[in-house]
């Protein structure tokens, strides 16, 4: 007979208060239930009664202030009665001034705003696009009257191209300076150098960091050692009013040296006068330069008294010019008189003209030279009709293309100068602006990963720096370093 | 609690209020100047949203104790606690900014993660093991009863032994009166009805067997019964006793269903309903424990859940109040 089970039977095997007996799983629940809860709360308290509130920390603080980690009250103080002890101003100020942004700003949002401590081991200084946004975004709202771009909410929105590179008024941007130099052909094979032919010059060679020594390849000791009478201010134009400061010392491998002559130019060109010179004028002002050559000329002369009789070089006859007689006997100061006005035209028409611009100066139509006779009496005044000692405008190197942004070349140093400045390869003139344009930041600059940072802060910063204020410390090693206890 | 069409309208409600969530977290987080943040006003919104939603899904343990008290369908209570809880999670996330923070709220954050996937995990072994357990054990029981039912499984087996063999020296079980469900019949102690020697036909449990009727004694001979007692004492009455124990033949369906046919070539035809009998006794024994694992499965994860929960709310208010404070 087969075994029947009904489900009558089957529930008579059931005690009906078996949900009253405690078994293995209902413990298990109760007791970790109970016990798990209780932990945490065990935890909790211990690391209150040990004094270590980091429990309660929303997360590690930045780098900046990582050996403040333990030190909560460091930041949040906790006035007398109040429950709250929230991070305010006055605790990050008590460590570090925040100067303002400029003058006109409408409003000035507390410290936290744009530093927001316990994200993580963060670069506390890396203020977000956003709070940057809050007023560049529409900066016409708060600064009705603005020059500057008043819509900008990052890099990629709204940031205009370099002021440098605009077109104003519809005129392209071209380089203010006004030393003519052709890159393209600097950077192609140079058929004649000093130490041989076929020069091919690197960027290096002439731009170097201003922190970094010179590379002198192309460098002539004589001018390197040599005074020069003309100042920065002759050669540089003056830094942009409106520079923000970095609030920490410059590496001064930031931006590029500006270049010199003694350094990148005297070791190819030549500065010669006259043949009967081994070494060239200064690279100074004109009249330093006229100063130099009758110098030169009267201590020339001096030791060859002979050469007072000057016969006529058939060479330099020129057609439909009255031609001098065959042989001149001149006197010492004619004679210097005569070879300085030789050098100096060429000097002025070819030699120093290849480079700077050069124009008439109306005080010097007329030149007096004090020229000494050769038998060493008195100083004798010449006149004569000598060439103009020509105006040579400023140099007019502009130092910081980008005055209210700071660009770090080190940082870049491991691509190529052309990388970034392709025009140097191609530009005829000194007025092109080589500058790369902002497309070339954002190639690399750009948000998400497998980007470089290209937020705001890379480039910008927002406290004047100039107008920073000391302030007087208020931490012991020991305490610090206790715990604080 | 199956996941079916009578969730259609709690999983559009909890995935509209997802998006609305979402498209503000958006708009909250690229505007924001310092960033998303638990402390901004719309992170503590977020923040109380979302812990909100925590204490809801923790009151069902509540609910469930109350039952009788009229505070909802325990339908809804349960659908809530599963679409409530599971949006919870991305709540936090909001408020938090997907930033984990610092010691105590990373470990807040890592709760409600193993909580909430703990529940989802829940969700879908009940969603799924009621029917497997439907379709392997037929003769599933109440799980806390499993070991009581095994007793009696035991005990059957030893009676029906026992009807063909004669005393083979097993000890007798005697239970405490317990209150068993049935009827009036069962309200009889099964102790008392124990009879030492009785046909196996009809004789399924100790209370059936007071109903049973008159049992037919077939005794064999001690030398026909002999392949029959060594069966059971030394392969049978082990696998009754420790019928999770590895190496046994009868935990295997197959295996078992070859030894029984080689003990009917060995044994008489008087004693081969009695085999039938025993068959089907391992047979369920088998069954209980297939269910006594899938009920592990079915059960098990609650371990995890409610002591997390817990652990959860209570961190959770601590956190709160400490974060208004820092």
């Amino acid at each position: 007979m087969a075994r029947t089970r009904t489900t009558k039977k089957l529930a008579q095997r059931i005690d009906l208060n078996y949900f009253k007996r405690p078994t293995p799983l209902k413990r298990a629940k109760f007791w970790l239930s109970l016990l798990l809860p209780l932990l945490g709360l065990v935890w909790i308290a211990w690391r209150g009664f040990s004094g270590d509130h980091r429990v309660y920390s929303s997360g590690r603080l930045s780098r900046a202030h990582a050996v403040l980690d333990k030190e909560c009250a460091a930041c949040h103080v906790r006035q007398t009665g109040a429950f709250s002890a929230r991070a305010e101003d006055n605790a990050c100020l008590g460590c570090h001034d925040g100067p303002i942004h400029h003058a006109s700003k409408s409003a000035t949002p507390d410290c936290a705003t744009c530093h927001t401590e316990h994200r993580g081991t963060i670069n506390i200084s890396a203020a977000t696009n956003q709070a940057c946004a809050e007023c560049h975004a529409d900066l016409k709202t708060s600064h009705p009257d603005t020059i500057y771009t008043s819509h900008i909410s990052s890099l990629e929105d709204g940031h205009p191209e370099f002021a440098a590179l605009r077109p104003v008024a519809g005129t392209p941007a071209s380089d203010p300076g006004t030393i003519k130099l052709n890159h393209a052909i600097h950077m192609k094979p140079i058929r004649r150098g000093p130490n041989g032919p076929l020069v091919n010059l690197e960027c290096g060679n002439c731009h170097r960091p201003i922190a970094v020594d010179a590379d002198l390849t192309y460098a002539d000791p004589k001018y390197r050692a040599a005074a020069v009478s003309y100042k920065d201010s002759e050669e540089f134009l003056p830094i942009h009013a409106e520079t923000l400061k970095t609030p920490k010392p410059v590496s001064g491998r930031e931006l590029m040296a500006p270049v010199k002559f003694a350094n990148a130019c005297a070791g190819c060109h030549s500065l010669a006068f006259d043949k009967r010179f081994d070494e060239g004028v200064p690279h100074d002002k004109p009249e330093l330069v006229n100063a130099f050559l009758v110098r030169k000329f009267q201590q020339y002369i001096a030791a060859h008294p002979g050469e007072v009789r000057v016969q006529r070089d058939p060479n330099r006859d020129l057609t439909g010019k009255t031609l001098p007689p065959q042989v001149r006997v001149l006197t010492p100061a004619q004679w210097v008189v005569e070879r300085t006005a030789d050098a100096e035209e060429l000097l002025w028409r070819k030699t120093c003209k290849q480079c700077h611009e050069l124009t008439p100066s109306p005080k010097s139509a007329q030149r007096p030279i004090r020229a000494a006779t050769a038998q060493g009496t008195d100083a004798q005044e010449v006149s004569a009709p000598l060439t103009e000692l020509p105006y040579l405008a400023p140099a007019g190197i502009t130092l910081e293309w980008m005055p209210h942004a700071k660009f770090d070349h080190d940082a870049h140093r491991g691509f190529t100068c052309v990388s970034c400045h392709p025009k140097a390869l191609t530009s005829t003139e000194s007025s092109d602006i080589l500058l790369p344009g902002i497309a070339t930041c954002k190639t690399c600059h750009a948000p998400g990963p497998g980007h470089a940072e290209s937020r705001c802060f890379e480039c910008h910063t927002y406290h004047d720096w100039s107008k920073r204020k000391e302030v007087t410390p208020r931490f012991t090693l020991p305490a610090l370093r206790t715990d604080g206890r | 609690m199956r996941i079916d069409r009578s969730h259609r309208a709690w999983a559009l409600a909890s995935l509209a209020v997802f998006a609305i969530s979402a498209a503000v977290y958006v708009i909250y987080a690229g505007t924001a100047p310092r960033g998303p943040r638990g402390g901004s006003a719309v992170g503590l919104i977020f923040g109380i949203v979302g812990f909100g939603f925590m204490i809801f899904a923790a009151l069902l343990g509540a609910r469930k104790r109350v039952a009788t008290w009229r505070l909802g369908r325990a339908q809804a209570w349960m659908r809530g606690h599963l679409w409530l809880g599971l949006l919870a999670l991305p709540m936090i996330l909001f408020h938090g900014g997907f930033h984990f923070g610092g010691t105590l709220t990373r470990v807040l954050m890592w709760m409600l993660i193993i909580t909430v996937f703990s529940g989802i995990f829940g969700a879908a072994l009940q969603h799924y093991i009621p029917r497997l357990m439907t379709a392997d054990v037929p003769l599933e029981t109440i799980y806390d009863e499993i070991g009581h039912v095994r007793a009696l499984l035991r005990e059957e087996a030893d009676r029906a032994v026992e009807s063909l063999c004669g005393n083979i020296g097993l000890p007798k079980s005697s239970e405490g009166e317990v209150q068993r469900a049935g009827g009036f019949t069962a309200l009889r102690p099964i102790a008392a009805a124990v009879v030492p020697l009785r046909t196996s036909a009809a004789v399924s449990a100790g209370a059936s067997a007071a109903l049973a009727t008159a049992p037919e004694i077939i005794l064999l001979s001690e030398e026909e019964s002999a392949p029959l007692r060594r069966f059971y004492l030394s392969e049978m009455r082990p696998f009754l006793d420790h019928p999770k124990q590895s190496g046994q033949r009868l935990t295997d369906a197959a295996l078992a269903s070859v030894v029984f046919a080689g003990l009917r070539t060995l044994l008489t035809a008087r004693a081969h309903a009695t085999l039938t009998e025993l068959e089907d006794i391992c047979d369920e024994a088998r069954q209980l424990t297939r269910q006594e694992r899938l009920q592990r499965w079915l059960q098990g994860w609650l371990l995890v859940h409610i002591p997390l929960s817990l652990a959860l709310i209570l961190l959770g208010a601590l956190h709160a109040v400490m974060a208004l404070r820092y």
